[in-house]
């Protein structure tokens, strides 16, 4: 339950109400909570996940949507590996916004941070934006694409999963021995050099 | 899960058998209870510490095997068994010294992180509790590798947990707790991780106020004046430790806290309304190291500029709240950093007014501004105050010409009004530390502006410096009654009197000068008795005494000859004059003077009501110049006499008046050759008789001698075959050359281009005194035939 070999950090951003927090609920605790309410400035999570044989820790951070909490939840992009940007497909604004967010990213986040759009609420039936226009616009800002529904569990487990491999391979190929503050890439715990680095 | 556990182990081959166990293992299993809600076993966690305290090389292993047990007991879900080993950490922690115990920490907060991650609230509640003990003791080898940016990362989530009220409150306090730990764990020591990197303050910044503005700030604290220290009520432990993280940062940090407070309150809109925003600061002023608190002023001040597009109600509530808290930093405020934060001020006051827009809110935020710049020189030491009033001064933009801007005129009335501001809060003891020349001079300058608004802005600045003893308020109006208000009248010094001789003939001219504008409202002639009363008060003395009085002469003069001034203006200026001999000669207490302008005022009662206060901008139409009835005018002579019985020595009295009409004969039999020298009565002579020629211009059938207008032929003719609108309107135009030339030049400039002439005009006489044969010079009889001839010589030195 402890032996993980590696840690990530993943931080999910967009619009308030696009179902961040459901997402996290569903992939870390198995639910949906209806009535879920705004989440207020940072809400964090923590899931162990198996990828070939190797376990995975990921440290969820869910951040408010709410414009007035922008201050805190930018300070948690900067040590990010993997930043989920959430977008609900029956709410054309919550799309038009994406190039905003974007914009934050690049400004507060590292530049090799893995980064992944997510259409939401798939299984709502008033869908404003089509699967396509979704994909054309990951496609042009080089992001992986991938859409969602928390309450029918929809394709969630696999954006993580997807997550974590992705970010063990880039950890593998780039093969960090020890983890650096400078450089917010990936992250694996070693075993035999103490215990501090995951405290991280 | 648990037999998989065990495999990993490091010496645990066989989990089940306790019997092979090593020692430590067994004695960390002892502690456990059968039911976890018996608690810890308490003799055998004595064992198990005096076990760590005799052979401390296992504290590590101890530690570990302490971990992995809780963290399988998490797994488990029994939560019981967690507790007890966390308290079991915390008293070995606590047990333990150095040096080994760097190596246990490493489990401890592994241990602590672990609960953190649960979502239990009650393990994150514990987790906390354990952090705070570690981070309150002392470490005497600093761990370089460890870092701490989960904690800061999740006790700031903590701190805006959303949870039931109930829980939620708990959790909050528990974050709170634990960022205050943090600090205090990381801001001693240089080589630990470095707290007051923007990825950390950024959240602890905004984690504290976040809680802080969820308070009831504005109330008073629920029980009594202290605080406890385990209060549970999350905004007042964020105020606390707000405190101590803005105490404890040094200089290079503090833009590292102030700039997330400022971005939280502009991303919560706590700008409009600002309790908060001034609550907060309030907070950070006093908790700041006094030697930095200028440079929360600093940052506030960048920000207004940062918000310089927002609109004017925010910027007007961002200088609210630097009003409020620059008196706190006023008093730490020294050298360049003063000029500096009143330079800035005066700069956003420039850029308002330059905006253009004449909106309500813009001129709030003026306001604001202007009541900002007042609170920081209120707390400054006087000395200070003067300095700051020529800086303001300096900043005033000069020439004041008529075709200014009305954004330059806007300006200048603002810095006037900061400068007002500044002057009401000082406290006059020596005039001639307040009144420096080079703050004197232009003052007086401005005195002459050509809006009546800011004259009358001139004077109350005069008044609130010149009045020292209170009475500025019974001389706010002219009266006749002076006796009844009991003036505060005490016996001028010394140095005041030196300051009066050196400087009141500039000061009297210009305050004469002023009183020939034809825009003047009775506001200003108003301001102008004030003014002068003040100067009667402050400075009363027998050389005052004439030089007023001999003021007073050329004031009615003015009032009598002028063709400028309108017949209200004139009234006024009677009004002026008789009140302010009433209080000449009630402060001097000369009885037979105050009796001579109470039958004045008798008898002008009678004929000429209109000469006495009250001052109206219109009268009725009947009233007419009372230059027809001598008898209701003061009278030089009359004043003389009275001076003379009442043992003041009249003589300069008696002579020509400096002002209007008299001539530089006047001079040449003064006492006072000092004048002449410091060329001050240059300017004196100059102005006045600027102005008449500009009456004289004006009124038909007196001869002009313009110095353009040779007598050849061809200007006769041109004379004859223009119109007269263009010779108006070129003679109007060398009027307002030579009033713009005495207002804008500088004070040195008028001396230098007075001064030739006069020697010129010194030259002059002397031959005459030479060639006349009557050796004994009366500079009375002798003023024509003087004038005559220089007129011959220098025909544009002499007008008339």
């Amino acid at each position: 339950m402890d032996d993980y070999k590696f840690l990530f950090k993943v931080v999910l951003v967009g619009n308030a109400g696009v179902g961040k927090t459901c997402l996290v609920r569903r992939f870390t605790q198995g639910l949906f909570p209806p009535g879920q309410g705004a989440t207020i400035g940072v809400d964090f999570m923590i899931k162990t996940v198996e990828v070939g044989n190797e376990k995975v820790k990921l440290q969820i951070w869910d951040t408010a949507g709410q414009e007035r909490f922008r201050s805190i939840t930018q300070s948690y992009y900067r040590s990010a590996h993997a930043l989920i940007l959430v977008y609900d497909i029956s709410c054309q604004p919550t799309f038009d916004c994406l190039p905003d967010w974007l914009r934050e990213i690049e400004e507060y986040a590292s530049s090799k941070v893995l980064r992944v759009l997510v259409g939401n609420k798939i299984d709502r039936d008033d869908r404003e934006i089509p699967t396509q226009v979704g994909e054309e616009f990951a496609e042009r800002h080089n992001m992986y694409f991938l859409e969602t529904s928390a309450k029918e569990s929809d394709n969630v487990e696999r954006l993580f999963m997807q997550i974590a491999e992705d970010l063990m391979k880039q950890a593998r190929m780039t093969n960090v021995p020890r983890y650096d503050p400078n450089n917010y890439n990936v992250d694996p715990a070693s075993q035999d050099s103490g215990c501090c680095s995951r405290l991280n | 899960m648990a037999l998989n556990y065990g495999m990993n182990l490091i010496l645990g081959c066989c989990g089940c058998c306790s019997a092979f166990r090593p020692r430590y293992k067994r004695l960390v299993d002892s502690i456990f209870p059968v039911y976890p809600q018996d608690g810890l076993v308490k003799s055998n966690m004595e064992k198990l510490t005096f076990y760590s305290l005799s052979s401390p090389e296992k504290l590590d292993r101890i530690g570990e095997y302490l971990y992995q047990r809780a963290a399988r007991e998490i797994y488990r879900k029994k939560y019981g068994f967690v507790i007890i080993a966390m308290e079991a950490m915390d008293q070995l922690l606590l047990a333990c010294h150095a040096p080994t115990l760097n190596l246990f920490v490493e489990s401890f907060l592994k241990m602590v992180q672990k609960l953190l991650e649960s979502t239990e609230p009650d393990l994150q509640i514990l987790a906390t509790q354990s952090f705070v003990k570690f981070a309150n003791i002392e470490e005497d080898t600093p761990s370089y590798h460890r870092r701490y940016d989960f904690f800061v990362s999740k006790f700031s989530a903590m701190c805006h947990s959303g949870d039931t009220k109930d829980v939620r409150d708990k959790i909050r306090t528990a974050g709170i707790k634990g960022l205050q730990a943090v600090v205090r764990k990381t801001v001693s020591d240089d080589l630990v991780e470095n707290i007051w990197e923007p990825v950390h303050m950024d959240k602890i910044v905004p984690s504290l106020l976040f809680n802080m503005q969820d308070s009831s700030f504005h109330k008073e604290p629920p029980h009594g004046d202290t605080i406890p220290e385990d209060s549970v009520d999350p905004p007042m432990l964020a105020e606390t430790c707000m405190r101590e993280l803005v105490g404890r940062a040094s200089f290079g940090h503090i833009r590292a806290v102030l700039k997330p407070v400022l971005r939280h309150f502009d991303l919560h809109k706590s700008w409009v309304p600002n309790e908060f925003a001034i609550h907060t600061f309030r907070i950070i002023m006093f908790s700041i190291q006094a030697q930095y608190s200028y440079t929360v002023v600093e940052t506030l001040m960048d920000h207004l500029d940062e918000n310089a597009k927002s609109s004017p109600t925010i910027r007007t509530s961002i200088a609210e709240v630097l009003s409020k808290i620059i008196a706190i930093a006023a008093g730490e405020s020294v050298g360049p950093s003063v000029l500096e934060i009143i330079n800035s001020l005066l700069n956003h006051l420039r850029d308002s007014v330059k905006n253009g827009t004449i909106q309500a809110e813009e001129r709030q935020y003026q306001e604001a501004l202007i009541n900002a710049l007042g609170e920081f020189a209120n707390h400054l030491p006087d000395y200070q105050k003067i300095e700051i009033m020529m800086f303001i001064m300096s900043k005033i933009p000069f020439p004041l010409v008529d075709n200014q801007t009305p954004a330059d005129n806007m300006l200048q009335s603002i810095l006037l009004k900061s400068l007002l501001k500044v002057g009401t809060k000082y406290q006059t003891i020596h005039f001639n530390t307040t009144f420096p020349v080079s703050f004197l001079e232009p003052l007086l300058r401005m005195s002459l502006a050509p809006d009546p608004e800011m004259r009358l802005l001139v004077q109350k600045i005069f008044h609130t410096l010149l009045d020292r003893h209170g009475n500025l308020e019974k001389l706010h109006k002219p009266t006749l009654n002076i006796v009844d208000s009991d003036l505060n009248v005490e016996k001028s010094s010394r140095p005041d009197l030196i300051f009066i001789n050196k400087h009141g003939p500039t000061i009297y001219d210009a305050l004469y000068t002023s009183l020939q504008m034809d825009s003047n409202t009775p506001d200003n002639i108003e301001a102008i008795y004030t003014t002068l009363g003040l100067l009667c008060v402050e400075l009363a003395s027998t050389e005052t005494v004439i030089d007023l009085l001999q003021l007073l002469l050329g004031i009615q003069n003015l009032a009598l000859n002028s063709t400028t001034l309108s017949y209200a203006q004139k009234f006024n200026l009677h009004a002026l004059v008789i009140s302010l001999l009433v209080l000449i000669s009630d402060v001097m207490n000369i009885q037979s003077l105050s009796d001579y302008s109470s039958r004045l005022i008798e008898a002008r009662r009678e004929e000429a009501s209109y000469c006495l206060p009250e001052m109206l901008t219109q009268y009725p139409a009947h009233c007419e110049s009372i230059s027809k009835m001598p008898h209701l005018l003061v009278d030089q002579m009359a004043v003389c006499e009275y001076l003379k019985a009442s043992g003041i020595d009249p003589s300069r009295l008696a002579q020509t008046s400096p002002y209007g009409a008299g001539g530089p004969g006047a001079i040449a039999g003064s006492q006072r050759h000092s004048w002449m020298e410091a060329g001050a009565r240059g300017s004196i002579m100059e102005i006045p008789s600027v102005h008449e020629v500009d009456s004289a211009a004006s009124s038909p059938g007196v001869t002009r001698k313009l110095p353009e207008e040779g007598l050849s032929f061809e200007s006769m003719k041109k004379v004859l075959s223009e119109p007269p609108e263009i010779r108006k309107e070129s003679e109007a135009e060398k009027r307002k050359q030579i009033s713009h030339t005495f207002r804008t030049a500088t004070f040195s400039e008028l001396v230098r281009l007075t001064q030739p002439k006069h020697d010129l005009l010194q030259n002059k006489l002397n031959e005459i005194f030479k060639s006349l044969t009557t050796a004994e010079s009366s500079s009375t009889t002798d003023d024509p035939k003087k004038l005559s001839k220089c007129e011959e010589s220098f025909p544009e030195l002499f007008y008339y």
